[in-house]
C-alpha cells in the first residue's frame, strides 16, 4: 500500500512537472538544460502509466484535495513588508511557520513565491526589492525545513498591486509576498 | 575739415558694424551653462511657376514644410517665429540670398531664415526641393541642401536628414533627427509591449506581442537589436529582439530574476541577476552567457548605464541601506557612491562623454529627474513634475534627456535637456508608456 502511495505520489509530481514544462515556449539555455527538470522529464518515458489501478485514483484525488486546500490557505496569507525592506517581520513568523508544516506534509506540492512591492519606487529597482521579498521568504521556509526544490521565486516589481488606491493602507497590501500552487 | 573728419568717422562706424556682425556667427552651444534662444522661421515654399501645375508638387510643399515645422519644434533652443509677424509677408522670391529682403526679417528680430524652393522638374519627374538656412542679419549662408526623387514615403527623412544637418551645423550634434526611442506600453494590466518611436513623434510600431511585461529596452550600438527583460507568470527572461529576423528569442538564467540590461559600447551586455542570491550586475558576453561579474554584494544592484568609451558604469545599489546612485570605473574597478542627498536615488544614466549622469530622486512631491555633474560633483533639478518624472535616459547627442512622467495623469514620455528645458511629450498613441531608451537605426532600415 505505502508503495503504491509513493508511486502514485510519484506520478502526480511527474504529470505538474510535466504540465509546468509544457508550458515553456522558449529557448532553452544550456544553464537550465543542466537543471533537475529534465531528469525528471525523463522519468515519465520510463513509467508505465497503463499500471495505475482504482485505488492509486482515489489515493490521488484525496491527495489532489489536500494540495488544492493548502494552495487556498497559503494564497490567503501574503506577507507583507515595510517600504523598502525585504526582512520578514516576527507578526509573520507564525504564519510561515504553519506554511513550511503544510508543504512538508505534502511534499509533492510545489509552490511560486512571488514578491511584490508598492508603486511609489522605480520599476527596475522594485523588481529587485520583490526578487529580495520573495527570496526572504523562500530562506524562510527552507530554514524551517521545506526542501528547495518544492520552492520557486519570481518578483513582479510594482506591476501588480494588490489593491487600487493611492494611500499607506493600499501601498501597505501591496507590499507582499504571494504564495501560488505550480500547477 | 569738419566734414572728412564726420566721413572718417562714419567709415570706422561702418568698419566696427560689419566686423562685429563677421563675429556674430550662427551658433549655440547646447552644453554650455547659458542657454541662449534663436529665433526661426520658415519662409513660405517658393515653387516654380511651371512646378505650380503640378498638383504633387504642391502638396510635397506644404507637406515637407509641416515636417520641418514638426521637427524643429522639439528644439529647446529654437524660438519659432510665426509669418504674420513678418512685415509685407512671409515670402522670398528665391533661394539665393541675393532673391531675399532679408530686411524685413531682421526687423522682426529673426536670426535664422529657412527657405524651401521648389524648382521646376522636367518630364513630368519626381519633385525636388533646396532647402537653405541663411543667417539673417549678414545674410549669409549657413546650410544649403538639396533633395530630388521625392515620394510621400521618403519626405520625413527628408526633413530629419535637413534638420539633422541643420542642428549640427548649429550645434556640433544632429543625432536627434535620425534617433528612435524604444520603450514600454501598457496594453493592459497584465501585458507591455515594447515600441518604437522617433523623438519627433513619428514612426511609432509596436515591436513585440507576447503575452506577460516586456520591461527596460536598450539598444545595440549598432541599432540592430533590442534587449529586454521580460516578465512572465513564472520566468523572467531577457528577451532579444532582432531587427533583421524580426522576431524575439528569450533567454532564462539561473536564480529567475532579469533587470534591467544594458549594453556596452562593444556590443556586450550588463544585466543584473540574481544568480549569487541576490540582485548583482554581471556582464554577458556577445552569445549572452555570463562572463563576469561586475558588481556583487549582498544588496541590491540594478540598472547599469555606460559612457560611449564603455569604461564607466552607473548603477543604482542599496549597500548604504537606502538606493544611491554609484560609479563604477571599470579599467580599476573602484567603486564611488556619487549621490549624497535624498533617501531614493534610482534609474541612472550617464551622459555618451561621460561627464553628467541624470538619475530620478524621489521627493516628498514625488519622483523628480537631477543632473549630477561628475566633474564638479554638484547636482541640478531639471524635471519639476507634478506627479512623478522617472526613468531619465540622454540621448546620443548627450543633450537631450528623455523621461516618463504622469504629470497629465497616465505615464507618456518626454524630452528635456541636461539643463531642464521646457519638457515636450512625444506622441505615442494611447496607453501608458515608460522606460524610453534610445538608439540610432541605420538609415537604409525599414523602421
Amino acid at each position: 500500500m505505502m508503495k503504491r502511495f509513493g508511486f502514485a505520489l510519484m506520478l502526480i509530481m511527474v504529470m505538474a512537472m510535466s504540465f509546468g514544462c509544457a508550458k515553456k515556449q522558449v529557448a532553452v539555455t544550456p544553464e537550465e538544460a543542466s537543471s533537475s527538470e529534465t531528469a525528471v522529464v525523463e522519468v515519465v518515458e520510463t513509467e508505465d502509466s497503463a499500471s495505475m489501478n482504482g485505488t492509486a485514483q482515489a489515493n490521488e484525488a484525496q491527495l489532489a484535495e489536500e494540495v488544492a486546500a493548502a494552495a487556498v490557505a497559503l494564497a490567503d496569507t501574503p506577507i507583507l513588508f515595510d517600504f523598502d525592506k525585504f526582512d520578514i517581520k516576527p507578526s509573520y513568523r507564525a504564519i510561515l511557520k504553519q506554511n513550511a508544516e503544510l508543504l512538508k506534509k505534502l511534499p509533492s506540492m510545489r509552490i511560486l513565491i512571488a514578491g511584490h512591492t508598492d508603486p511609489r519606487g522605480t520599476s527596475e529597482y522594485n523588481l529587485a526589492l520583490g526578487e529580495r521579498r520573495a527570496r526572504a521568504v523562500q530562506d524562510y521556509l527552507i530554514v524551517l525545513g521545506v526542501p528547495a526544490t518544492q520552492l520557486e521565486i519570481v518578483s513582479y516589481g510594482e506591476e501588480r498591486p494588490a489593491v487600487q488606491g493611492s494611500n499607506e493602507a493600499a501601498w501597505a497590501q501591496d507590499r507582499r509576498a504571494e504564495f501560488a500552487l505550480i500547477q | 575739415m569738419k566734414r572728412s573728419y564726420i566721413l572718417i568717422l562714419f567709415v570706422c562706424m561702418v568698419f566696427a558694424m560689419t566686423a562685429n556682425a563677421n563675429a556674430r556667427s550662427l551658433e549655440i552651444d547646447i552644453y554650455g551653462p547659458g542657454q541662449n534662444k534663436i529665433n526661426l522661421i520658415q519662409s513660405k515654399p517658393v515653387i516654380a511657376p511651371a512646378a505650380q501645375k503640378s498638383p504633387q508638387t504642391v502638396e510635397s510643399a506644404a507637406e515637407l514644410s509641416k515636417l520641418i515645422h514638426n521637427n524643429l519644434y522639439y528644439l529647446p533652443f529654437m524660438n519659432l517665429i510665426k509669418g504674420k509677424n513678418i512685415l509685407g509677408g512671409n515670402i522670398v522670391a528665391g533661394g539665393t540670398g541675393k532673391s531675399i529682403d532679408f530686411k524685413k526679417y531682421q526687423l522682426a528680430n529673426v536670426d535664422l531664415l529657412v527657405t524651401e524652393v521648389w524648382p521646376e522638374v522636367p518630364n513630368n519627374g519626381r519633385p525636388r526641393v533646396e532647402l537653405r538656412a541663411f543667417e539673417v542679419f549678414t545674410g549669409k549662408l549657413v546650410l544649403g541642401k538639396a533633395y530630388s526623387e521625392l515620394t510621400p514615403e521618403n519626405m520625413p527623412n527628408v526633413a530629419d536628414r535637413f534638420c539633422s544637418a541643420l542642428m549640427k551645423k548649429l550645434t556640433g550634434r544632429g543625432e536627434f533627427f535620425l534617433s528612435t526611442l524604444a520603450f514600454v506600453k501598457k496594453a493592459n494590466p497584465k501585458k507591455k509591449d515594447i515600441w518604437t518611436v522617433r523623438p519627433t513623434g513619428r514612426d511609432l510600431n509596436r515591436l513585440t506581442n507576447m503575452s506577460g511585461l516586456a520591461m527596460s529596452p536598450t539598444w545595440s550600438p549598432d541599432g540592430r537589436y533590442i534587449l529586454f527583460s521580460h516578465i512572465g507568470k513564472r520566468y523572467h527572461s531577457l528577451g532579444i529582439w532582432d531587427r533583421l529576423t524580426q522576431r524575439v528569442q528569450k533567454v532564462k538564467f539561473p536564480g529567475n530574476t532579469i533587470i534591467g540590461p544594458a549594453f556596452l559600447p562593444d556590443n556586450k551586455v550588463a544585466v543584473s541577476l540574481a544568480a549569487g542570491g541576490n540582485p548583482d550586475i554581471y556582464l554577458l558576453n556577445h552569445k549572452f552567457k555570463r562572463e563576469k561579474t561586475l558588481v556583487q554584494n549582498w544588496a541590491i544592484d540594478v540598472s547599469p548605464s555606460f559612457d560611449e568609451t564603455g569604461k564607466k558604469m552607473v548603477f543604482v545599489s542599496s549597500r548604504r541601506g537606502n538606493p544611491h546612485i554609484f560609479l563604477k570605473d571599470l579599467p580599476s574597478g573602484k567603486e564611488t557612491r556619487i549621490t549624497r542627498n535624498g533617501k531614493y536615488n534610482t534609474s541612472p544614466s550617464i551622459s555618451p562623454d561621460g561627464e553628467l549622469v541624470v538619475f530620478a530622486r524621489r521627493t516628498p512631491q514625488g519622483h523628480r529627474i537631477f543632473a549630477m555633474d561628475l566633474v564638479t560633483g554638484k547636482e541640478k533639478q531639471i524635471t519639476f513634475g507634478p506627479g512623478n518624472d522617472e526613468m531619465p535616459a540622454f540621448g546620443p547627442d548627450g543633450f537631450f534627456v528623455a523621461f516618463s512622467s504622469n504629470r497629465s495623469g497616465e505615464y507618456k514620455i518626454y524630452l528635456t535637456t541636461r539643463h531642464g528645458g521646457t519638457p515636450r511629450m512625444v506622441k505615442t498613441g494611447s496607453g501608458e508608456a515608460t522606460l524610453p531608451s534610445w538608439g540610432m537605426v541605420p538609415a537604409v532600415s525599414g523602421r
